[in-house]
């Protein structure tokens, strides 16, 4: 029996494992995209867009509160005159 | 006057009390007479016979006296323990609680992984005090290994309180981006031929080059199988890369891309529907069963955490497993982890291997997932900023971000974060199966 070359067994399971790696995953990325598509085909999308909604409060609150600012400066100033 | 009352209150409680106590031990003997002597009679003792008795426990004794003959504590009982050497019962114990202290530095002041740090850093003290056996089957530390470490079983809860956080949207919306979690895989099964070229035994190399992929569980689920007496260093080798993404990978992404390739801007991904990202976990999980079942019980855990949070119907279940499981399971896996930084377990020269060949790994896969997603730049319709494959390795989200933040530094409001969670979710999923094969292989 020759003496078994670990090195090279180590590059067998590198070849192997990296195989089956990239094929599990490039199998899934199709069944993903053709999932994808058949979603989009019969169940279209109807969720309204959500994004922007916060930024939309956040300016809300921001107009608030510089109006709130500028009423109690008006007010002060009604006062001191 | 008052002094002679306080003497003689005195005087009389010493004579109760020693007369109590004699009638005591009386009665002791007397019932263990009746008993036939099943425990050792209790032999009357000088005071200094008491003293040097009790010296012989203490654990200042315990680490000076270096012939002492104690045995080492192991989880899996007395087959496995032997008489610790004069290094490992001495000097070895006072290393291991220096080096448990740094570990505590690093993970309070330098905020390295502390929700795992200090619970092994603290099961590593436990099981350095002498005497104690807390790792020992009977031992706190033991009980815990055994309970779910020895099994597998933590490793598979932490799998699936991470599925339950896991949102796969960005992988959904640019599937593509997942052969990079593929690629950064190369740093398990490089390291591998490393550890092997190194002189480690080819089980071993396996499961120390698992490190490579960047995932905690994972790492001691292969090492428990491979080789359970690496386990202590592999897990802290481990979960230390894990804290150290932000300071291994940016010098990495630099060196191999262009500042042009840097600031590639990424479009704005596409909404997901739900159904997508119900049905995600199902595929992941037929696909594991027939490639390779013997990934699933990592990618099962993984599915059945993700199912439960995409279903929408189960909140309490997932909340469940995405907090107070999962912090649960963290404490017992980081004291059980612990138990196995004994210094006889530890200070062994195999240890310093890991610990390099495990940086290799990492570094390996950083850099195989950049250079990947550099050639899918070159021929994808799509811009793909080769930044993203650096999130190839399953450190989840920690290394998203920070590929976030290196693009952000290169071309400030260029956000890669969503565009990086779809390799580092893909990440967790390639080195699941990579720990599958390599199980596989040694079955």
């Amino acid at each position: 029996m020759a003496e078994v070359n670990y090195v090279v067994e180590a590059l067998k399971f590198m070849v192997l494992g990296m195989g089956v790696v990239f094929l599990f995953l490039f199998i899934l990325v199709k069944v993903v995209e053709l999932q994808a598509k058949l979603i989009a085909k019969y169940f279209p999308e109807n969720t309204p867009p959500t994004p922007a909604v916060p930024a939309v409060n956040v300016t809300e609150d921001e107009n608030r509160r510089v109006a709130a600012i500028i009423a109690a400066v008006t007010e002060f100033r009604n006062k001191k005159s | 006057m008052k002094l002679k009352q306080i003497f003689i209150a005195l005087l009389f409680a010493l004579v109760t009390l020693s007369s109590s106590a004699y009638a005591e031990g009386h009665d002791e003997t007397t019932v263990h007479q009746e008993e036939n002597t099943t425990k050792k009679a209790y032999q009357p003792k000088t005071l200094s016979e008491l003293a040097s008795s009790f010296w012989e426990t203490t654990g200042i004794k315990a680490i000076f006296d270096t012939n002492d003959g104690e045995m080492s504590a192991d989880p899996a009982g007395e087959a496995k323990e032997h008489k610790l050497g004069a290094f490992e019962s001495s000097f070895g114990r006072i290393i291991m609680i220096l080096i448990v202290f740094t570990l505590f530095y690093l993970a309070i002041a330098k905020g390295f992984e502390p929700l795992l740090l200090i619970p092994i850093a603290f099961g590593g003290l436990l099981a350095n005090i002498p005497l104690a056996h807390m790792a020992g089957p009977e031992g706190m530390l033991g009980v815990i290994y055994n309970m779910g470490i020895a099994n597998e079983f933590f490793p598979l809860l932490i799998f699936m309180g991470v599925g339950a956080m896991t949102d796969f949207g960005p992988l959904l919306a640019n599937p593509k981006t997942a052969l990079l979690g593929g690629a950064a895989q190369f740093g398990i099964f490089g390291s591998l031929v490393g550890a092997v070229a190194l002189g480690f035994d080819i089980q071993d190399a396996s499961a120390i080059s698992i490190i490579g992929g960047a995932d905690g569980p994972t790492s001691i689920f292969i090492a428990n199988r491979l080789a359970p007496d690496m386990l202590g260093a592999i897990a802290v080798a481990a979960y230390s890369y894990m804290a150290l993404v932000p300071v291994i990978q940016p010098p990495i992404m630099r060196a191999l891309t262009t500042k042009e390739e840097r600031q590639i801007k990424m479009g704005v991904q596409r909404p997901v529907h739900r159904l997508e990202k119900l049905i995600f976990p199902i595929i992941v999980l037929m696909l594991s069963i027939m490639v390779l079942p013997e990934s699933t019980p990592l990618i099962g855990a993984f599915a059945f955490g993700n199912f439960a949070k995409e279903s929408g119907v189960v909140d309490r279940l997932s909340d469940t497993m995405q907090n107070s499981l999962i912090n649960t399971v963290t404490i017992f896996l980081g004291l059980g982890v612990g138990s196995k930084l004994a210094a006889d377990k530890f200070l062994v020269l195999e240890s310093l291997g890991i610990m390099i060949i495990g940086l290799l790994a990492f570094s390996a896969g950083t850099a195989m997932g950049v250079l990947m997603a550099k050639l899918m730049n070159k021929f994808s319709k799509k811009p793909i900023n080769p930044l993203i494959g650096a999130a190839g390795v399953s450190a989840v989200p920690m290394s998203a971000r920070v590929v976030s933040k290196v693009g952000s530094e290169e071309k400030p409001g260029n956000i890669l974060l969503m565009h990086a969670m779809g390799p580092n979710v893909a990440g967790v999923i390639g080195s699941a199966v990579a720990a599958g094969v390599l199980l596989s292989i040694f079955k």
